[in-house]
């Protein structure tokens, strides 16, 4: 009878032991398939003693101060039990929550057994994180150091991201074992688990006022927003961004569209394009004094008067704009000018057509790899600082991408229905309006998001020739050597590029026609 | 009516010419087909009709609507295509648009009113036997061979005098090629378009035209006539290789069984005296006889020597029937049926199974056999 008990009790020990070996031995889900049989609550309660034992005695043994001070053995078992307590309680409070929210996904395995599963791998890999720390604590080495790529000690750390990493595999294989769920709804799982602790953690970092990064960033966007900086930051922002990109896509998918037809040659009805031309050329020498000072004097007083009446109006939502306007209108010299040379190279791209294609894309390329504080600061001789120079160097910026999808979004229109359009009697205007650019609008679109989101980084720097963008709050934050102040900036920045990306998204998806929409490419 | 005048077409900065002094004329209501290996120029040739190429020399000469002869070249593209009818492979349909708006693409650019083009499309669609509201989907949600339909549908939207079609059914697969292939002769039969049809593959060719036009590589024209002469008569060792060595067999494609078969055969009524029925068979030197029901409803067959010496009805010794052959089959298809049986003739049935006729392999002998004595008379 005794030996037979024994015999049990040794045989209950084996597969304890044997489960805390196969899942370090053989991670892969059919181990933990195959220890589903064996779930035992009593074995997960004993591993988690064991653990809660483990970490007991490394407290104390870090502390040994608690020995010293005279505390009686039994205060020394009073704080084992309360450690075996809080572990026990700790994990099956973890491995509950872990559980509800597998419900949710659908999951069918039962919380014993997930329990189970989760203590197969929180014990042993809790104890060997134990052992690990605690010689580790005899070295003398911290956390800093192992996790400094150019301490010695640094080379620990490869190991122990691949530990934790081995440690998350391990619970993806339990998680999708217990609940028989897809790896994806596992991931899920966990995410919930982090996401709300990750909310607990923030919020009671306000509750209990504790400062960090996290708090003062915080506190600083809060303030900034009450003081309404915030709001003209990023208005400012946004608005520079809108008037730059509407005018770069109406130039990008004018000229995309040119370079994407047969040359022609000049007729005379192409005369036309004189009028504008004359007209833009006309502004630019009357108001830069080649046609009599006096002149040029009457028109740049009449444009500053004019300009300095729009800065006046004080509106919240349209003042930016307002702003970018009365730029313009401050240099008609330069308006002129710019709209002349945009003039010239429309036409020339209209009768060149698709032979300028791999030249323009070109040079679209090379203005793009211009860095931007460069080029605000060449424009500074002819366009002064402020949003006209900004707004000329984000159009330049946004031609590549709307101008390349433009021409591939046309290119990539099948031969076969575009000839069948010609060849029912579609004129070549026919063909682009009612053909060529409905079935190339999604790829437009893709150039028009990229260039959205790339503006609003470069719309950042353009606060260093002192336009109000939110990039305002990172110069300023560096010069003050301020870190809440460029992080505030950097945020912003990136969520206001997010939503304009998840806006672009929706935009994108209304705008592609029903019929391109869920096309398989048949032949 | 489509007439080609020693068309020639050169491209630029090629020395030899793509298509070479061509001259044909589609009479009005036919399907002239064009086919020839690739680099024949076929599609060439196509596409000057409707001047998506403009022809070097020569002149093409379209019948309009109000019945002269009018050269395309001298009439204004945009107008010239949207009175043809332009059918190609189902990808050319526009995937951006619905059905409506494919089918009503030429109305559209015509000016029709909506409630017009909306009726036309109707129109089509039940024609073309699909639902109509198929009309409010995309092309993507349709089968490649619903989307051919709608293909079809499309070029004779505007109810054009003149199609071009370029090998429309070419990407399809052999069984609804098949179907669209007879339900598109079965149309053509009501709507007596004159067609131009390009295609490389000859079966099709011969299938589907009433003329063909067999073009050789650089554009010369090898041999144009009925598919029946081209298949006996090749005019030269291209043609005769062009139409494959089994051109006698394809010739069975041109021939239907009730244009050959034995309309009046010796029959036995079910309720027959068998004694009687015997005599009959010696009468006839038939060693075996299908028996039919008072309303020619075939019942089987009967063999002369199981019925010897016995009594009783025509109908306690029936065998059925193991094939028949349903009217309107081509003697290729029926030939092909009759050879895996050892009948010496099969029964021609239509779609009631009533007994219209026989058919044996000597008849379809003869049946080509005088074809060709009969286009050799005509040529003579």
């Amino acid at each position: 009878m005794a030996t037979d008990l024994a015999q049990r009790q040794n045989k209950f020990w084996r597969e304890m032991l044997n489960g805390w070996m196969s899942i370090l031995t053989k991670p892969s889900q059919d181990t933990f398939r195959a220890q589903k049989a064996q779930s035992d609550p009593l074995k997960t309660v004993l591993g988690m003693f064991i653990l809660g034992l483990v970490l007991g005695l490394r407290a104390l043994a870090v502390k040994p101060a608690a020995l010293v001070t005279g505390r009686g053995t039994e205060v020394i078992l009073v704080d084992l039990l309360r450690m075996i307590f809080f572990t026990e309680v700790g994990f099956f409070i973890l491995s509950l929550l872990l559980f509800i929210i597998a419900k949710g996904f659908r999951g069918i395995g039962s919380f014993l057994q997930q329990s189970y599963l989760l203590s197969l791998i929180t014990v042993p890999l809790g104890m060997i994180v134990v052992a690990f720390l605690f010689v580790g604590e005899k070295l003398g080495l911290t956390l800093i150091a192992v996790f400094n790529p150019l301490s010695p000690a640094g080379v620990l750390g490869v190991f122990v991201i691949l530990f934790a990493l081995y440690g998350f595999l391990l619970l993806l294989f339990a998680m999708q074992a217990a609940h028989e769920m897809p790896a994806s709804a596992v991931i899920y799982t966990l995410g919930a688990l982090f996401l709300a602790w990750g909310i607990l953690r923030i919020a009671s970092m306000f509750i209990v006022g504790e400062e960090n990064i996290i708090t003062t960033e915080w506190v600083f966007i809060a303030e900034q927003w009450v003081k309404g900086t915030a709001q003209e930051l990023l208005l400012g922002h946004l608005w520079l961004v809108a008037f730059s990109v509407s005018i770069a896509i109406v130039l990008g998918v004018t000229m995309g569209i040119f370079i994407t037809w047969p040359s022609r040659r000049p007729k005379l009805s192409h005369l036309f394009i004189l009028i504008p031309l004359v007209l833009f050329l006309l502004l630019w020498a009357a108001s830069s004094g080649l046609l009599g000072e006096g002149m040029a004097d009457q028109i740049m007083s009449a444009a500053k008067d004019w300009s300095r009446s729009l800065k006046r109006i004080d509106n919240l939502y349209f003042g930016p704009l307002l702003i970018i306007v009365a730029a313009l209108i401050a240099k008609p010299a330069a308006v002129g000018m710019i709209m002349a040379v945009f003039t010239i190279i429309l036409y020339a791209l209209f009768l060149t057509g698709e032979v300028a294609s791999d030249f323009t894309l070109y040079i679209a390329g090379i203005i793009l790899t211009i860095p931007s504080v460069a080029l605000f600061g060449a424009m500074i001789k002819p366009l002064g600082i402020g949003p006209f120079n900004a707004a000329f160097a984000l159009i330049l910026y946004a031609q590549l991408p709307i101008l390349r999808n433009t021409y591939i979004g046309i290119k990539a229109v099948t031969p076969e229905i575009v000839e069948a359009g010609r060849g029912m009697g579609m004129t070549e205007g026919q063909l682009l309006l009612k053909v060529k650019l409905p079935m190339a609008v999604p790829v437009i679109m893709a150039g028009v998001r990229v260039s959205i989101v790339m503006l609003i980084g470069i719309a950042s720097i353009a606060a260093y020739i002192g336009n109000d963008t939110l990039g305002r709050y990172i110069f300023e934050g560096i010069y003050r050597a301020q870190e809440k102040r460029y992080y505030a900036g950097a945020i912003l920045v990136a969520a206001l590029a997010l939503a304009a990306d998840y806006f672009l998204g929706w935009l994108q998806n209304r705008l592609t026609p029903k019929g391109l929409k869920g096309r398989r490419e048949t032949a | 009516m489509i007439k080609f005048e020693n068309v020639t077409k050169i491209y630029p900065g090629m020395s030899s010419p793509a298509v070479d002094n061509l001259s044909f004329t589609v009479p009005s209501g036919e399907i002239c087909i064009l086919v020839g290996p690739s680099g024949c120029g076929k599609t060439t040739a196509m596409k000057m009709v409707n001047r998506l190429i403009d022809a070097t020399e020569g002149a093409i000469f379209v019948l309009d609507e109000q019945g002269d002869m009018s050269n395309v070249l001298e009439m204004d593209p945009i107008q010239l295509r949207r009175s043809i009818g332009y059918i190609i492979q189902q990808i050319g349909l526009f995937p951006h648009r619905t059905i409506l708006e494919n089918i009503g693409t030429v109305p559209q650019l015509l000016d029709w009113d909506e409630a017009r083009i909306r009726n036309r499309a109707k129109e089509l669609v039940t024609m073309m036997n699909m639902p109509i509201d198929f009309l409010e989907r995309y092309p993507h949600e349709l089968s490649g061979g619903q989307r051919q339909r709608i293909g079809v549908a499309r070029g004779m939207a505007a109810d054009p005098l003149v199609m071009l079609m370029d090998e429309p059914f070419g990407a399809i697969d052999p069984i609804n090629r098949n179907i669209l292939q007879n339900e598109f002769l079965r149309l053509q039969q009501e709507i007596k378009k004159t067609i131009l049809f390009v295609t490389h593959d000859i079966d099709e060719a011969i299938k589907m035209g009433d003329k063909i036009c067999i073009l050789n590589t650089g554009g010369l024209l090898e041999q144009f006539d009925s598919p029946a002469n081209i298949l006996a008569h090749p005019a030269n060792e291209f043609v005769e290789d062009f139409v494959g060595a089994d051109r006698a067999l394809k010739r069975l494609n041109l021939v239907r069984v009730e244009e050959v078969m034995n309309a009046h055969p010796p029959l036995l009524q079910a309720t027959q005296d068998v004694e009687q029925a015997v005599g009959f068979m010696v009468e006839q030197g038939i060693r075996f006889a299908y028996v039919v029901d008072a309303d020619r409803m075939l019942k089987g067959y009967v063999r002369r020597r199981d019925l010897k010496g016995k009594t009783g009805w025509v109908n306690e010794f029936l065998e059925p029937a193991a094939i028949t052959i349903l009217i309107g089959t081509s003697l290729k298809d029926a030939l092909s049926e009759m050879l895996v049986v050892d009948y010496a003739n099969v029964c021609v049935v239509d779609g009631k199974n009533r007994v219209r006729g026989l058919i044996d392999t000597n008849m379809i002998h003869e049946a080509v056999i005088q074809s060709t004595a009969a286009s050799e008379a005509e040529e003579a």
